[in-house]
């Protein structure tokens, strides 16, 4: 089992992603605390037995459910930004972003010479443009790429199939290149 | 890695750096949340104890870090099953030796209740025989 050290240090080194997951998903920060606060209290009650190792799955099945209990709660839908399909281009021929993005495989794109200032609008459009996903698109974004956890975990987090999880990651990664090639970034 | 891959982990990149920059009140509450959480992964491990104590035997639990807590648990838990079964056979003793002396007190000798021709008599004579 997970002892108190261990456990402290997970939650030290998640809780803010955590946070964001969930300010992303309810555009609230009391609420997506309270989420988060109530995912940690939930795994060091129910599974402080649990190994060390399953904590990471353990407790993104829990922040998500969090997540979607608060959305059935609320029971109000997301509003979406600008339809990010539109930036897609022509609905004949649509241009995928990532086909014209490119990407400097040696140097860290967003930390040449930009200016600090540069550096919080580029994540502040970010953000913005992960807050307009589909919720399952950005639960699947962040849980594949940015949890790192694999296609299988990312599966049982979202309590989906692995094929939809790579629809949804494409889909994500899609939408979230568009947006940004809207606002002119080009990671 | 794929492009999509690439691009994906750059974003990722950009949230990671969100997450450094944020604002301190809510680090703060995040630790405190953290802490609270933590206390109640404490309750949780004690309460087998506590149980453990009561009646449960506590073996192989969490709380390696404490043998002679876990020790002292069974040996309670070892000393309360005694205590209760020699309270029970004091008691069942006790209640034996009640029924006993009143049989041996009695001026029927304790022969008689078991003489068929006594509970024979016993019932003619009763006033529900009559």
């Amino acid at each position: 089992m997970a002892s108190r050290a261990e456990l402290s240090n997970f939650l030290a080194e998640v809780e803010r992603r955590a946070y964001k997951q969930a300010l992303f998903a309810v555009r609230d920060e009391d609420t997506a605390l309270d989420i988060v606060q109530d995912s940690m209290m939930r795994l060091s009650e129910k599974y402080a037995d649990k190994p060390v190792e399953e904590l990471p799955l353990l407790f993104q099945r829990i922040l998500q459910n969090a997540i979607r209990d608060f959305y059935r709660r609320s029971r109000t839908r997301m509003e979406r930004f600008t339809s990010l399909s539109a930036l897609e281009g022509d609905a004949d021929d649509p241009l995928d972003p990532l086909e014209v993005i490119e990407i400097d495989e040696d140097v860290n794109p967003f930390a040449t010479p930009h200016t600090a200032l540069l550096q919080a609008e580029t994540l502040s459009l970010v953000e913005a443009a992960l807050q307009t996903l589909p919720p399952r698109q950005r639960e699947a974004f962040l849980l594949r790429y940015w949890e790192g956890l694999d296609i299988a975990e990312t599966a049982a987090a979202m309590g989906c199939t692995e094929g939809s999880v790579k629809t949804h990651c494409s889909r994500a990664t899609h939408t979230l290149a568009a947006a940004l090639e809207s606002k002119g970034i080009r990671p | 890695m794929s492009r999509e891959e690439q691009f994906a982990r750059q974003i990722c990149r950009v949230l990671d750096r969100g997450t450094e920059e944020l604002d301190h009140g809510i680090a703060e509450r995040l630790r405190a949340a953290r802490e609270r959480a933590l206390q109640h992964q404490h309750v949780a491990t004690l309460s087998p104890a506590i149980v453990g104590a009561g009646g449960t035997a506590l073996l192989g639990g969490d709380d390696e870090k404490h043998p002679l807590r876990t020790a002292l648990a069974i040996l309670a838990l070892l000393l309360g099953v005694s205590l209760s079964y020699y309270w029970n056979g004091f008691s069942q003793a006790s209640e034996n030796e009640a029924i006993d002396s009143a049989l041996l007190a009695d001026d029927l000798p304790p022969n008689a209740y078991l003489d068929k021709g006594f509970q024979a008599w016993l019932e003619k004579d009763s006033p529900a025989g009559q």
